[in-house]
């Protein structure tokens, strides 16, 4: 809502010390050679360079002749594809969840975003440059999500943000929200009906709301002394989701639910959303295609279920069936571990479901990059979006494939040939450290002791 | 134990008494009684006076008449009334400002889990932790022993705050002496206090929901502030705007008239702080900062006042490497002793630390001490970070100060001399002592130099006070003279439990009145406890001694363990003895030894 900003900046103005410069991030410039290019949208190009200039590809093609001094990256025999995108992470964030209220729109996980975590590096050690970071689920209307780039290195929160891109929201269905609050704290919702009263009657509130606004600043053209109505950080967000500011992204798993909230968003008029896990999705996907105007996404787990009721009737397949009923789908991590290997992930949906390499891929890169509104800057490589590049030394859906650089604007973040023991940006100055003992230094229990030839201790000739 | 744990139950009652009790205290007024002092007027005859920072002068001397600084002078004429101190081994400064401080303000006893309101998404103001109208003044108590303990270490004025969670209230200065309330209050609403700290079980219950609420806050306020103003323009026709403690008492913030004393403890914070400050347009004083050698260039650009913590991180060198580099050093030192100007040129030989190499990548995990290695490099290289802060601060031009609300008193000023030693300049030092504080808290009229027409606060050293080897003899507080007792060499090397060892009598206080008992401790820290509503004495279990702080529980039957932490200083005690319900105060003296 711009309107009540508006007051606010001019009030403020007074006061207010000027604007920081915007921050700008590192960009850098890199020729990438003789890889294999994956490019997700424009098919596989054998022995092709891709030029980056300022943090964005400015050549894709065969024999760019290298820019004086551009640093050299010789990919042949490698794979090259477009930096993954991570569309469901808590990763570098300081807090997850506001628990205290049911509704807790007017929080986000940006406002806590955390640099130091070492989850970033991680991350990009398994070729992901785009992160989804969202709140979490205990709250019907959780708070607003962050989409950050690995960024490793820059200590200022503001550099992970990647700017420009659309704001979302966190909503949550079922189990979570009916357990955090109506059996934690005897409030709604204690029942999946209670969960959609408070959706309805949250919306309902945003409708008052900026309808108080409306009339406010509809006076206020006539009258000096017309007075605004009182401020809510709540529905201020709530209202831009009507307006169509923020995509709404549910953590869902049953197919009732998820055709329920379809219901709640097409009669407040809200047309974008992407379904969080959606376990059941295979079974609506019909209707997940045909919700407004241009469908609902899914962004779903491989092949992850039964860690909770509502996730037993759950398949391996979802991620096909989604697709070839015409659903964006992606699929996430929700983990810092599982981040590291998406592409793994991704080759799921080939041995259940067969979709080709192109549609396998898209679950990791594209597909989420268009369900968080920034295809037009990632997910593919194409001349014109940004620097952002995942080397692999096998084709990434083999499971034999080990990344080994990521790029991102340009800057090479990860190299496997510059991976220090401690890639941490910052330590505790008071941290005692012990030494780890992995095995008895007599050289007798070194059997399985990867790294080591001498198995048995027999080399040695202390 | 029945008695004791019954008392328990009805402590929420006895908070509330407690918590009356400095209201009650101030409510009373000079009796007139009182055995006047002998003299208000002091001259410090022949000092090395520090008047401010790089402003020094020799054999002069410095009379305090009433409370202020009378006179500084070479040619001063003594007043026949002054009580004369030969200072000509001495050196005064002008008395240190601790530029956000808790002193004087006891510790809520908070109950372990607080009661979870109904609504937790919506709780009370004040149970949430926003009490921006609160005034610390109504919560200062004159005779705490915190004030005392800061004056002994030089400080004579303290920028206090409420404690609490996120807007815990306004803050007020005041001179750190031993009168009453009223008397050491300076002035008062200087500031809002402001911490990233969430409620417990309500919102805001993290740190992003702290944001938002600032942010909420703030943008109300906006709001109806204007509405006053339309309505005292002009009020015909117009709905009452109505009155809330809360956004009302942020009126003058949103004014930038009273600064926002921001406290922060890493380098995330500070960049959190600076966006709200950015966001919201709040005047800002940054506070705690450990870590801002991660945010300098920022907190430069941006002209934000710095009061740094006095907190440094702990040395975790191998301590047995460590004597051996104290005996190398001190070897060093012999040979250093010896004719330097044949060695000139020559640096003793120093064992090098190795370096922090930060592209190591052991061979396998049969390297596991070239890891070590490298990790305590690092670590050692980044607590050195800390140390050399303030000298960087300083030196890239920002507004240094100090505050002592993570720190113990007692390292307040060794902590400033390792500064000093690794690069903060002394006049540097001082001025974050004394000028800078001064100047952002806006007495720079009354405070922060050694000068005549100023507070009579000085502190008064048997050399330079950034020296390991000085001690301060003397510190003056709105010009009373407090002589600071020079602890005996050796007395705090005597082994720990030693501190402890004899009979001891305590009194714990509860709601129904006092206990008391006597409890027994040898030497290897084992003994007995009794009490005069129990009909025998109780074994006491893990017993510890560090620091001057006492630790053991007992177990009084049942499932009930009761702990008991005290401060020991000399003969005496204070502390608290803690149950399943929550704490009760408890102090203690040790009966004088009997020589049969």
């Amino acid at each position: 809502m711009k309107h009540a900003l508006v007051i606010i900046v001019v009030a403020l103005a007074a006061v207010c010390p000027p604007a920081q410069a915007q921050n700008t991030t590192p960009r850098g410039d890199v020729l990438v050679r003789g890889g294999t290019l994956l490019t997700v949208t424009g098919g596989t190009l054998e022995d092709t360079d891709v030029l980056i200039r300022d943090g964005r590809i400015q050549e894709i093609g065969p024999g760019i002749e290298a820019p004086d001094g551009i640093k050299v990256i010789d990919a042949k025999g490698q794979y090259v594809m477009p930096g993954i995108l991570d569309a469901h992470s808590h990763i570098a964030i300081s807090n997850v969840n506001e628990s205290s209220a049911p509704v807790t729109a007017q929080v986000s996980v940006g406002d806590v975003l955390n640099p130091y975590s070492i989850s970033l590096y991680r991350a990009l050690a398994g070729g992901v440059t785009t992160s989804h970071v969202m709140h979490g689920s205990a709250n019907v209307i959780g708070g607003q999500n962050e989409t950050i780039k690995h960024r490793w290195g820059i200590t200022d929160p503001e550099g992970l943000r990647m700017a420009g891109a659309p704001r979302t929201i966190k909503f949550a269905l079922g189990e979570n929200p009916t357990r955090v609050h109506g059996r934690g704290t005897n409030m709604r919702p204690a029942s999946r009906m209670g969960v959609e009263y408070v959706l309805r009657e949250t919306f309902s509130k945003a409708v008052r709301y900026q309808e108080s606004w409306a009339r406010y600043e509809e006076e206020a053209r006539r009258n000096s002394r017309a007075v605004p109505p009182p401020y809510n950080g709540q529905l201020e967000v709530m209202a831009d989701i009507l307006s169509g500011d923020i995509i709404v992204n549910c953590h869902s798993y049953r197919a009732d639910e998820i055709l329920m909230l379809m219901r709640v968003l097409e009669d407040f008029g809200v047309d974008r959303v992407t379904f969080q896990h959606v376990n059941e999705g295979f079974k609506i996907a019909p209707e997940l295609a045909a919700f407004g105007s241009s469908g609902a996404a899914a962004s779903i787990f491989a092949d992850w279920w039964a860690y909770k009721f509502e996730v037993y009737y759950s398949t391996a397949y979802n991620a096909a069936i989604l697709t070839r009923n015409g659903v964006l789908t992606s699929i996430n991590s929700d983990s810092g571990e599982l981040n590291r290997h998406l592409y793994h992930e991704a080759a799921k949906s080939q041995k259940y479901g067969s979709l080709t390499d192109d549609e396998a891929l898209a679950l990791v890169t594209i597909n989420p990059a268009r369900q968080l509104g920034i295809e037009d800057r990632v997910g593919s490589i194409e001349v014109g979006k940004d620097g952002d590049l995942a080397i692999f030394d096998k084709h990434p859906l083999s499971i034999y494939a080990v990344p080994q650089k990521t790029i991102v604007d340009g800057i090479t973040y990860f190299d496997i040939d510059r991976d220090a023991d401690d890639m941490r940006l910052a330590v505790d100055p008071e941290a005692s450290i012990d030494t780890v003992i992995l095995h008895d230094h007599s050289d007798h229990h070194r059997c399985l002791h990867v790294g080591s030839l001498d198995l048995y201790g027999l080399l040695d000739s202390e | 134990m029945p008695m004791f744990h019954r008392y328990g139950r009805i402590l929420p009652l006895f908070f509330v008494l407690l918590a009356a009790l400095p209201l009650l205290a101030r409510g009373q007024v000079d009796s007139g009684n009182e055995i006047p002092e002998v003299t208000r007027t002091y001259a410090l005859i022949n000092a090395r006076v520090v008047q401010a920072p790089g402003r020094v002068l020799e054999r002069t001397t410095v009379i305090v008449r009433d409370g202020l600084i009378t006179a500084v002078g070479t040619d001063v004429t003594v007043p026949f009334d002054a009580e004369r101190i030969e200072a000509d081994s001495l050196t005064i400064y002008a008395g240190f400002i601790d530029a956000l401080s808790h002193a004087g303000i006891p510790a809520p006893k908070e109950q372990p889990r607080p009661e979870r309101p109904d609504n937790p998404g919506f709780p009370p103001d004040a149970e949430a932790g926003i009490l921006p109208g609160r005034d610390v003044r109504s919560l200062l108590e004159a005779d705490h022993k915190s004030i005392k303990d800061l004056r002994q270490t030089g400080f004579t004025a303290a920028h206090v705050v409420p404690r609490g969670r996120m807007l815990p209230g306004m803050g007020a200065i005041i001179l750190l002496s031993d009168g009453s309330v009223n008397e050491m209050v300076y002035t008062g609403e200087t500031s809002l206090f402001a911490q990233l700290a969430s409620a417990r079980r309500m919102y805001p219950g993290t740190d992003m929901a702290v944001i938002a609420k600032m942010r909420q806050l703030f943008r109300e306020s906006e709001r109806r502030s204007r509405l006053e103003k339309l309505y005292a323009d002009n009020p015909a026709g117009m709905l009452r705007p109505q009155y809330d403690p809360t956004h009302y008492a942020l009126f003058p913030v949103l004014e930038a008239d009273r600064p926002v004393f921001f406290h922060t403890e890493d380098a995330l914070d500070i960049h959190r702080v600076l966006s709200l400050h950015q966001e919201l347009g709040f005047s800002l004083v940054l506070t705690g900062a450990n870590q801002s050698f991660a945010v300098t260039e920022k907190l430069a650009a941006a002209g934000i006042p710095v009061m740094l913590t006095l907190d440094l991180p702990e040395d975790k060198r191998d301590k047995k490497k460590d004597k051996e580099g104290e005996d190398d050093e001190a070897e060093a030192d012999t040979t250093a002793a010896a004719p330097a100007t044949d060695t000139a040129g020559e640096l003793p030989e120093v064992t090098e630390k190795p370096a922090h190499d930060p592209n190591l990548r052991v061979k396998d995990s049969t390297d596991l001490e070239a890891e070590k290695k490298n990790l305590e490099a690092r670590r050692d290289a980044q607590r050195q970070r800390y140390l050399t802060n303030a000298g960087m601060l300083a030196k890239n031009g920002l507004t240094l100060g100090f505050t002592t609300l993570d720190t113990k008193a007692a390292d307040a000023l060794p902590n400033i001399r390792t500064m000093v030693e690794n690069g903060l300049s002394q006049d540097d030092a001082l001025a974050a002592l004394t000028t800078n504080p001064a100047q952002v808290l806006g007495v720079s009229a009354a405070m922060g130099t050694v000068e005549a027409g100023k507070l009579g606060n000085m502190v008064v050293a048997d050399g330079n006070i950034f020296d390991k080897e000085s001690k301060i003899r003397y510190v003056f507080v709105d010009g009373r003279k407090y002589e600071v007792e020079v602890k005996k060499e050796g007395a705090s090397d005597s082994t720990a439990a030693a501190a402890v060892a004899g009979t001891w009598t305590y009194t714990v206080k509860t709601p129904e009145g006092e206990i008391s008992g006597t409890l027994t401790i040898d030497e290897d820290l084992s003994g007995t406890i009794s009490m005069d509503v129990m009909p025998e004495a109780l074994d006491i279990e893990n017993a510890s001694f560090e620091d001057g702080v006492l630790t053991f529980s007992f177990d009084v039957g049942g499932t009930e363990i009761v702990t008991v932490t005290v401060t020991v200083e000399g003969d005496e005690f204070e502390g608290e003895a803690t149950t399943s319900d929550g704490p009760v105060p408890l102090s203690g003296s040790r009966e004088p030894e009997t020589n049969l």
